[in-house]
């Protein structure tokens, strides 16, 4: 098989242990050293906040995995110091075709114009994205501690903290711990250390996914096939990812073995019928082969004491619209900031179930996108089979473009989430910059500073501060009192230094957007009144 | 006009009582047919879907 990435082993580091424990108390512990677990960590040391690492792996994890990167999730890489690494090899992609047997019936375009900072999509296999990751947090081991070869075998939890038993090189050992934050995936020992069980539905359909090693010019975007000449009743996806690699997804029958089905005799000659079908005429061979069955699963809360979940650990959503690592980078980004508020002193605990109620209704927001992709994608019973033959297939007897029903095989891909309902959002005008939602995050928008000095970079999301930023469209920043949490005041410029920002947000000089440390409009108003700023973020701390 | 919302949804609405409708789906859709004629209260409009829908291969 091709060797395209190199795995480097972290060695176990040794912990100065007494009476079988370690004897430092840790404010936050993370169970779980993947991309979420990482990325939570590099949040929280954004915040100022140490944490520890737990992770039985001494490597990052096999397999390209998930391979698309949101937009969402870029802007978050950007704020923890990750996303020039990821450009470095990501492969940016705008759109899609969706074939029904050999005619093109769906033209997918993802948002992107000249305003957005990132591509709304960046390929990348999980391993080199969590290598990148991993290279970053390795730069802060002042403020991260990385436990390699390190598994959790109990939880104990009260209302002060928690008591994990590691098994380790040095044997087994306690930890004790202020918080837990669950990052340990699907089959996560925390979740099933504290009898927790998802609810929601899994699906029976099983896709087959494999990556083979492939010199292609063709163009990064995504491809899916109903029922190709190449392999007759099937549903195939491709990805491009970098290294010359290719993501082929496709579907069994409901009569095939899915234990037989992986092996390679069973998927190299479906694999070569499709890329000979398709014009693909170069020397290929498999990297990776594995299975898959949609589920839309979620806890029903993602904050049990002082036991968090985050990731997979939390919810399940299927990998139509690539919401899986996604949607946890997301989780990971909106608690960094909470948890490291509630461990300051900052913040009331109570933020943190602000972090399970935005989550919660995040991932049924995921869960239901992702379901809808599902039933188009792994048609969950015959009724959806039958009437994805006749959509199709009306769809393919008109132009491209032309048939409503194509836009049934609309793939939804993933987007930012806006959380309408949070209690955090605080009584403003939505009338006020109507493009900045209460609840969503910033849009963005190119922006330099105009005052010299420092360069601010080329985009809004580029300024922000990582506490709360208090973006005012005025020429200086005006003189506010102190704020009860960090905050970075960001004056855009007046409206004849940046006239294009203020048609774009439709504000008049004066307009104040308070921002989350997450990038969430937190508050807005007409004018910076520093009384009802400091209101604002004082109610979302209390 | 449906939106792609409004079409996504029926669409899975429809989806579901096929299913239900189990070894009736034939019935089922011809009922469904039936009525959505009656609704759309066009006879030049039905009569063009009813040729569209027409499977010619």
């Amino acid at each position: 098989m091709h060797e395209y990435f190199h795995y480097t082993h972290y060695p176990y580091q040794p912990v100065a242990l007494a009476n079988r424990a370690d004897p430092r108390h840790h404010a936050v512990t993370i169970v779980g050293g993947g991309p979420i677990g990482l990325t939570l960590a590099l949040g929280l040391a954004r915040q100022g906040v140490k944490s520890v690492v737990i992770e039985p792996r001494d490597c990052v994890s096999f397999g390209s995995r998930a391979t698309c990167i949101s937009r969402r999730s870029m802007e978050i890489f950007a704020a923890t110091g990750v996303a020039e690494r990821i450009l470095v090899e990501g492969l940016n992609w705008t759109s899609g075709t969706s074939y029904y047997r050999d005619k093109p019936i769906y033209r997918l375009q993802m948002p992107m114009d000249e305003k957005q900072r990132f591509y709304p999509m960046v390929n990348m296999e999980q391993c080199l994205l969590e290598q990148c990751i991993l290279d970053q947090v390795l730069t802060m081991s002042d403020m991260i501690e990385l436990r390699w070869n390190s598994k959790v075998t109990a939880v104990v939890h009260d209302e002060q903290g928690a008591q994990l038993t590691l098994e380790s090189p040095q044997g087994n050992y306690a930890l004790n711990t202020d918080y837990v934050v669950a990052c340990d995936g699907a089959r996560g020992v925390v979740r099933q250390a504290l009898g927790l069980k998802f609810t929601g539905t899994q699906y029976e359909g099983t896709y087959i996914i494999v990556d083979i090693h492939l010199k292609s010019d063709y163009p990064t975007e995504r491809r899916a096939w109903f029922d190709p000449p190449s392999n007759p009743g099937a549903t195939i996806l491709m990805h491009k990812q970098p290294r010359d690699i290719w993501r082929v997804d496709y579907q069994l029958r409901d009569d095939e073995d899915a234990a037989q089905a992986v092996k390679p005799e069973q998927v190299l000659p479906r694999v070569k019928a499709h890329l000979d079908w398709i014009g693909e005429t170069g020397v290929w061979d498999p990297v990776w082969i594995s299975s898959y069955k949609a589920n839309c699963l979620t806890l029903e809360k993602y904050n049990h004491g002082r036991v968090l979940f985050a990731g997979d650990a939390a919810h399940l959503v299927p990998i139509f619209g690539v919401r899986g690592l996604n949607s946890g980078i997301d989780d990971s980004f909106n608690l960094a900031w909470k948890l490291a508020y509630v461990v300051k002193g900052i913040a009331a605990p109570t933020l943190l179930d602000t972090y399970s109620e935005e989550r919660v209704y995040a991932a049924r927001q995921n869960i239901a996108a992702g379901a809808k992709s599902t039933e188009m994608m792994a048609p969950p019973s015959a009724g959806f089979t039958l009437m994805r033959e006749a959509a199709l297939s009306l769809a393919a007897e008109m132009p491209m473009g032309e048939s409503s029903f194509a836009a049934l095989v609309n793939p939804r891909q993933t987007s930012a989430i806006t959380y309408v309902e949070s209690r955090l959002n605080s009584a403003s005008s939505d009338a006020i910059a109507p493009r900045a939602l209460l609840g969503a995050v910033l849009p963005e928008h190119p922006w330099k500073s105009v005052s010299g000095g420092v360069s601010s970079g080329s985009h809004l999301s580029e300024a922000l501060g990582s506490g709360f930023t208090i973006v005012v469209f005025a020429a200086h920043a005006p003189t506010l009192d102190t704020m009860p949490a960090p905050t970075t005041v960001l004056a855009l410029g007046a409206r004849t230094s940046v006239p294009a920002l203020y048609d774009f947000f439709a504000v008049e000089e004066g307009a104040t957007i308070v921002l989350r440390p997450d990038a969430h409009v937190l508050a807005k108003f007409a004018q910076c009144d520093c009384a009802r700023i400091r209101a604002a973020i004082q109610s979302a701390l209390a | 006009m449906l939106t792609e919302t409004e079409l996504a949804e029926a669409y899975t609405a429809t989806c579901h009582a096929v299913t239900a409708a189990g070894d009736k789906s034939q019935l089922y859709l011809a009922r469904l047919a039936l009525l959505l004629m009656q609704e759309l209260g066009d006879p030049k409009r039905i009569d063009a879907a009813i040729q569209q829908a027409a499977l010619t291969h």
